[in-house]
């Protein structure tokens, strides 16, 4: 009995001990006179926070652990990854941080900054560890790791530890409130983007597509029962440009039906702007080739 | 309006909207009205706070904010909520429960949707929702599309199969709730 009581302590004692000691890669970003949101620091100049929270603004003002000031400039932020950067005004004093594996079952530390220089703790599980995945504003994630915990508002952004004191990367929401972590190697790749450009190129057609059935009569002229809709053009845009109208059916890009999106966001990959676009859509009963030129998506 | 009478809810509530863009106030305060509520400006009369997006500190009343990062508010709805949603959450509100989309929530930073093919609306069939959306009878929307009744009558069956739903204001919100999964390449 004494020795369980021992572990448990001596869980406990190391667990506030590695948040003591990882404490420093939490910041806080404030967004207006009572709300925060956290970030991770990256390097000792830069940051990184949650892009979807993250408030259209050119510059902000952190509080560093221990609860000093610190001015800092947005450098570019990626919808697709969920990713914004921040470089401080001055470094800090850089925090040693080493990658770590996400492996389902394992402890998770997630920390949060307070909003005053101290930092919030909460300890998890990986709840799931999973392949690469591709987002809903089309970025590609290296891993899909979820969290078995909660988070408040402000401790999004935050940096997620494994129980050694490895950065598993930087949390988030997903639907539902769910906590994802954006990865260790999304961050290194993405990163590095935005800070020499700002953002990150993608692929763009200008159109906002929704699934729809075909009629009976089409199914056999097209090959498929279903298709994607345009619902909307952006004027001037690659399909506006290419002669695509509002309510055109989209039956394939380049040879790939367009059953799903995530086979079409694929035919989108950076490497693919400059490129033709093979577009075969149905209009008023008929099928039509039209050619789209792929541009680069223009920043938010 | 044809779809408010579909809908035994709560009338008469005193709704103070609060909304820093004027067309966006507006156009709450048009909803507001055309619901069959009163809007105030004073937090004192009022029984419910319609907020779009984040609103000023603690009313000390029931909240419905649309949109905006507070979703600890006691009501909590998509910044495009449709009008029949956000009447039934006043109602709800206004009688002490707590609202929240069924849909997932604008926040969250989620996955490219994979749709199953199941169930896809044609285009007809999208056509006739939106005159069911524009309060449009069987027989009015025969004409507008210049289709007999008879097909008509046949593709609101099918929607509300494909939908799943029993009813016109069902089909709606189900519709609105489906029409989130576009995107945009």
């Amino acid at each position: 009995m004494a020795n369980e009581a021992e572990l448990l302590t001596r869980l406990s004692a190391e667990l506030a001990a590695r948040a003591g000691a990882l404490q420093g890669a939490a910041i806080a970003i404030r967004i207006s006179s009572q709300r925060h949101l956290s970030g991770t620091l990256w390097q000792p100049d830069v940051a990184v926070a949650s892009e979807q929270s993250l408030p259209a603004r050119a510059e902000f003002e952190l509080v560093m652990p221990g609860g000093s000031a610190a001015p800092a400039k947005l450098v570019g932020r990626d919808p697709g990854t969920n990713l914004a950067v921040l470089r401080l005004a001055r470094p800090a004093a850089p925090s040693a941080l080493v990658p770590g594996e996400a492996q389902a079952g394992a402890l998770a530390l997630a920390l949060g900054a307070d909003g005053s220089g101290g930092a919030s703790v909460r300890l998890g599980a990986v709840n799931l560890a999973g392949p690469q995945w591709q987002s809903r504003a089309g970025g590609l994630l290296e891993r899909r790791i979820v969290l078995d915990l909660r988070l408040e508002r402000a401790e999004e952004g935050g940096p997620v530890f494994t129980a050694a004191g490895a950065l598993l990367g930087m949390s988030t929401f997903g639907p539902r409130a769910r906590v994802l972590v954006i990865p260790w190697a999304t961050l290194e790749r993405i990163v590095p983007v935005l800070l020499k450009d700002g953002h990150v190129a993608r692929g763009w057609l200008g159109v906002a597509l929704h699934p729809v059935a075909l009629p009976d009569a089409l199914r056999e002229q097209a090959g498929q029962s279903s298709g994607l809709m345009v619902m909307s053009l952006v004027e001037g845009g690659p399909a506006a440009k290419a002669g695509v109208v509002a309510g055109d059916i989209v039956l394939s890009v380049n040879d790939a039906p367009a059953v799903g999106f995530r086979r079409l966001a694929g035919e989108l990959a950076p490497e693919r702007i400059g490129r033709k676009a093979a577009l075969r859509v149905v209009r008023s009963g008929t099928v039509l080739s039209l050619d789209a030129l792929i541009e680069a998506r223009p920043a938010a | 309006m044809s779809a408010a009478s579909d809908l035994r809810l709560a009338h008469g509530l005193r709704v103070l909207v609060h909304a820093v863009d004027p067309a966006r106030r507006d156009a709450l305060l048009a909803l507001v009205r055309d619901w069959g509520h009163q809007s105030v400006d004073a937090l004192g009369a009022a029984d419910v706070v319609l907020c779009d997006g984040d609103g000023p500190g603690n009313p000390n009343r029931p909240v419905l904010a649309l949109g905006g990062l507070d979703t600890d508010q006691a009501g909590w709805l998509p910044r495009d909520a449709p009008a029949v949603q956000i009447h039934a959450a006043l109602g709800a509100l206004a009688a002490g429960l707590t609202v929240r989309s069924q849909s997932d929530p604008d926040l969250g930073f989620g996955a490219m949707p994979e749709h199953s093919l199941q169930g896809l609306l044609t285009p007809r069939e999208m056509e006739v929702l939106d005159a069911v959306g524009d309060g449009l009878t069987n027989k009015m929307i025969a004409r507008r599309l210049d289709i007999s009744l008879h097909t008509v009558k046949f593709h609101v069956e099918s929607l509300f199969r494909k939908l799943g739903v029993r009813t016109r204001t069902e089909a709606l919100a189900k519709a609105h709730e489906r029409l989130r999964n576009i995107l945009e390449l």
